[in-house]
Formats: structure tokens, C-alpha cells, sequence
């Protein structure tokens, strides 16, 4: 008859043949092939400073008959370190999820046991199927001033650990991503881009729990970010972006009062719109080409260098107000 | 002290707290409903923030474990007094507009009262200048629910504002429950102020942004 055993990385490993005696003669395999004497104190198996490689199936046969008289299946691993939990609100005011692993692997079956108590309440954090590290809770009541205390046991053959995490109601809501971001240049326009999203598709009610944004862009060729914070409204026009060149942007979203931002959004990628080159076939059209390429030295409009989506930091109001200024000045002496 | 100091304390939270209910909005001046909306809901974002400095410097004067940052202490049947805003989810859903402004306004009003009576106990001359300040924008935001109550035409929740303090009822027997009342007022009012913004959002989005012009009466008391 075979069973399992599980012992620690590191233990030294006795096994016995079954019933037989200590003296009696026998041979011992792993996983089929014949395992050396040197191996052996009489008819038991020593194994000394066990490793993951020696995990497998170890059978003992007597001597002569080569009967099957004993078969274990050895499991090295570790007993659980101390496991990472997470619980999130993505679906304020619904309800939250926690979700928890194992920092390093135990290389044996692990059992979880998570337990929510709400003041004097036990609650009960459903598990999900998938994915399997996870369990969700639905709240009864709002606006709770008790805080939260969620405890995860991890439990195998070789020890236990566990980790508590409290925390209040609010302190926790995090919502998804926003979703559908795309962005567009916009024609006629060589310095705009306009960006729209989704509210998450998790976030149940916007209407009473609006959201607020956060987008951040910048050409590929920069490394700094320019960011926008909006309060409301799914779209944004990018004014100040530079001519021609291909830009990443991000998106990400808060509750408008409480919990933290949520990860950036998937980034979508956008070039503003360029003027299309003529071709040239007759004279008239290179007389044109040559007042068109003229025109296109004149500054663009003032209002759209320090147009409120820009990055604004009181000093640089003031640059841009005189940069307004002189290009306004230049502008005119090319009328 | 006990009976005598019990029932003064009783009378002038009663006239303190009668005081602010009838604002003298005798005011021509044209509200915009939704902009009052919008104010109030700036206010409770204000005090919000302004009471997480005035608690983290409370807490520390009351000293651990009161200062510690994941202490829950048991709620007492005393510490029930203090309004609570929690509630359940569909029941908030379901509140009329009067409701939802009556329940902000009984529970500031409360609130307010208490903060009141924690100023005139306060340790330290720091502590009762930062309470003494945050009060005085509690009214503020007493004044403004009012305000938005009136120009909606509902009526100002009747009644004492006041706790009402069961007689016989000691102040707090020992020094330890005391501050446990301390911890769960302000525990209390943190949360009403996120509570109240999320009531000032769905109240934002229901009034039309339409101005409302008013001519209130004078109300003298």
C-alpha cells in the first residue's frame, strides 16, 4: 500500500520497509531505478539533508522474492512563510476582494483559510473560482466606522503561517483601470490630441460615486510625463502637444473623495495630425506650395501653447504668458 | 461632581446647540441651489482634511493606545450617542432629498455640540486653539446644510439638537472612558464627513443646475 509523505528541505529521512525487520534484505528504488546500499542502515532507507530533486515515488522490494512491500511517495518542500494578502475595493460601494499569495513557493499542497470579522461580526468572504487565490465580500452596510480585520491562514503537511491586515472601509478602494482609452488626432490641428475613456466596467455606480482622472502623456522621444488631473468628464483635449511627433498616453482613475488611484491604463499610442505634402505638377500649384510653406513658419495661435491642459505650475504661468507675448508679436510681423 | 455640574453642562449644550438652528437667512441675495450644493460639498472636503490634523494631534495628546494606528476599542452603549453614519446600503440609496440633508444636519449639528464641550477640557492651549478653529467651520458647514434645506424648501429638523442626555447619566465615570468617548466622536465624525460627501454627490446630480432665486424670511429666535 502507498502513501504520501512530506518531509522539510533539509531533514534527514528514515524510511522503513513496511513491517519488515530491521535485519531483513531488501532492495529500494526511487522512481524505478535501484537506489545504492551505501544508502542503507539495514532494511531502512536513510536519506540525509533531503533536496527538492529527491522527491518522487520510493518503493522497497524483499530481497529474494522481489515482492512489493512498502511504496511512499516523498514530497520535499517547506513549511509556509509568511503569505501576502491584499484586499480591495474595485467596486465601491458593492463590496471588496482580498487576494493573497505565497511569497516563495512551499513545493507541497497548501490549504487557505481566510476569516473576515467586522466588529463583533464574522462575515463570510466568498470564495472566487477563478482566479483561485481569491475571495470576495459584500457589504451591508456603508459609511462603517468599525474597521475591518481579515486574516489569512496558510496550512500544509509541514507548518502554518498567517497575516492580518485592518483596515477602515474607505482606506481601501482602489478602482480598475479606465477602459476604451483611445486618442485621436484631431484634424486641422497640428497640436492636438483628443483622448477619451471609460469609467472601469467594475465600478458599479458613477452616477453616485463619480470618478475623477488622472491622464499623463508624453512624446515617445522625452522621458518626463505631463499630467492632467479632471474632475469630471470621460475626454480630454491635448493642446501643447509637439508637431509631428508620436505620443504615449495613460490614463488612470480615483473615487472622487476617498481610496487611492488606480494603475495606469493600458497606453495608447497617437501622432497629431500633419499637413500632407502637395505634389507638384504645374507652376501655379509651386507658387502655392511656396506661400503655404511660408505660412507654416507663423507661430501657432497664443491660446493653444497655454491652454488650461497644459502642465501649469505657477512659474511656468508666468513663462507662458510672455512666451504668449512675444510669439503674439512675432505672429504679427508676419502678416 | 456629579448631579449639579451634569445638569448645567445638559442646559448649555441645549442653548449652544439651539443657537446655529436658525440661521437669520433673511437675505436677499440670489442661491443658487446647486452652487449651495457645491459649497457644502467643498466644506465637508475641507473639514475632512482639517480634522485629520486635529485628530492625529487629539489622539497623541490622549496618549496610547488611543494614538496607536489600528486600535479599536469596543463601542460602548454610552459611545451610541454619538450619531452614527453608518447605514445600510439600500436604505441610503432610497433617502428623499430632505432625509438626506436631515440626517447631515442632525448629526453636525450633534457633532458639533460634543466638539464643544471637548474644547472646554482640552489640555493644551495648541489643542483648544485647533478645536476652537475646527468648530467654528463645523458651524460653517451647520450653516450651509441649513442653507441648502431652505432654499429646497424643506424644514430644518425640529427638536433638540442637543445629545440628549438621559438624567443620572455621569459625565464618564473614569478618566480611560472618557477618552474612548473622545476616540469614537471623532472616529464618528471622520466618517460622516466621507459619508457626506458621497450624500453632497448624488444631491449634486439631482438638483438641477437651473438658479433658484429666494427670498427667505427673516427668522428672528
Amino acid at each position: 500500500d502507498s502513501h504520501i509523505q512530506y518531509e522539510r528541505v533539509g531533514a534527514d529521512v528514515t524510511m522503513k520497509c513496511g513491517s519488515m525487520d530491521w535485519d531483513a534484505a531488501v532492495t529500494w528504488t526511487a522512481n524505478g531505478t535501484d537506489i545504492d546500499e551505501s544508502h542503507l542502515n539495514g532494511s531502512y532507507l536513510i536519506l540525509k539533508n533531503v533536496d527538492l530533486t529527491q522527491s518522487g515515488q520510493y518503493s522497497c522490494y524483499e530481497g529474494s522474492s522481489w515482492h512489493l512491500k512498502y511504496q511512499t511517495y516523498l514530497r520535499v518542500g517547506t513549511p509556509p512563510k509568511e503569505p501576502v494578502l491584499m484586499c480591495r475595493s474595485n467596486n465601491y460601494p458593492k463590496g471588496f476582494y482580498c487576494s493573497w499569495h505565497l511569497p516563495t513557493p512551499t513545493y507541497i499542497p497548501n490549504s487557505f483559510n481566510i476569516s473576515v470579522i467586522h466588529g463583533t461580526r464574522e462575515m463570510v468572504c466568498e470564495k472566487d473560482v477563478f482566479p483561485k487565490n481569491r475571495c470576495h465580500i459584500r457589504y451591508i452596510q456603508l459609511f462603517s466606522t468599525v474597521k475591518y480585520k481579515v486574516t489569512l491562514t496558510v496550512t500544509n503537511a509541514l507548518g502554518k503561517n498567517s497575516t492580518t491586515l485592518t483596515f477602515d472601509e474607505f482606506a481601501i478602494v482602489k478602482p480598475d483601470p479606465p477602459e476604451s482609452v483611445v486618442a485621436k488626432p484631431v484634424p486641422n490641428n497640428p497640436r492636438r490630441l483628443e483622448v477619451s475613456w471609460q469609467n472601469p466596467s467594475s465600478w458599479p455606480d458613477p452616477e453616485s460615486f463619480p470618478l475623477k482622472f488622472f491622464l499623463r502623456y508624453r512624446p515617445l522621444i522625452l522621458d518626463q510625463w505631463q499630467h492632467v488631473e479632471l474632475s469630471d468628464g470621460t475626454s480630454h483635449t491635448i493642446t501643447d502637444a509637439y508637431a509631428g511627433k508620436e505620443y504615449i498616453i495613460q490614463v488612470a482613475a480615483k473615487d472622487n473623495d476617498i481610496g487611492t488611484w488606480s494603475d495606469w491604463s493600458v497606453a495608447v499610442h497617437a501622432t497629431p495630425w500633419t499637413e500632407e505634402p502637395k505634389h507638384l505638377t504645374t507652376e501655379a500649384q509651386i507658387t502655392e506650395t511656396t506661400r503655404a510653406s511660408t505660412s507654416s513658419f507663423m507661430p501657432p495661435p497664443t491660446t493653444k501653447i497655454c491652454d488650461k491642459g497644459a502642465v501649469v505650475g505657477s512659474g511656468a504661468v508666468a513663462v507662458c504668458w510672455t512666451a504668449g507675448l512675444v510669439l503674439a508679436a512675432y505672429g504679427v510681423l508676419f502678416i | 461632581p456629579t448631579g449639579d455640574s451634569w445638569g448645567i453642562f445638559t442646559f448649555l449644550c441645549a442653548a449652544l446647540c439651539n443657537l446655529p438652528a436658525l440661521p437669520a437667512l433673511n437675505c436677499s441675495e440670489e442661491l443658487g441651489t446647486s452652487q449651495s450644493i457645491q459649497k457644502t460639498y467643498d466644506l465637508t472636503r475641507y473639514l475632512e482634511h482639517q480634522l485629520r490634523t486635529l485628530a492625529g494631534t487629539y489622539l497623541n495628546y490622549l496618549g496610547p493606545p488611543f494614538n496607536e494606528p489600528d486600535f479599536t476599542p469596543p463601542r460602548l452603549a454610552r459611545a451610541e450617542r454619538v450619531p452614527s453614519a453608518t447605514v445600510d446600503l439600500d436604505l441610503w440609496r432610497g433617502l428623499t432629498d430632505n432625509a438626506r440633508l436631515a440626517a447631515n444636519y442632525r448629526a453636525y449639528s450633534r457633532l458639533l455640540c460634543y466638539l464643544r464641550a471637548l474644547d472646554g477640557q482640552a489640555g493644551t492651549a495648541e489643542l483648544r486653539h485647533r478645536l476652537g478653529h475646527f468648530c467654528s467651520s463645523l458651524q460653517g458647514l451647520v450653516l450651509s446644510i441649513a442653507g441648502v434645506m431652505s432654499s429646497l424648501g424643506y424644514p430644518l429638523p425640529a427638536g433638540p439638537l442637543g445629545p440628549p442626555a438621559p438624567p443620572g447619566t455621569p459625565v464618564a465615570p473614569n478618566d480611560f472612558l472618557k477618552k474612548m468617548d473622545d476616540f469614537w466622536l471623532l472616529k464618528e465624525l471622520q466618517t460622516w464627513l466621507w459619508r457626506s460627501a458621497k450624500d453632497f454627490n448624488r444631491l449634486k446630480k439631482k438638483v438641477p443646475p437651473a438658479v433658484v432665486t429666494l427670498r427667505l424670511e427673516a427668522r428672528g429666535f
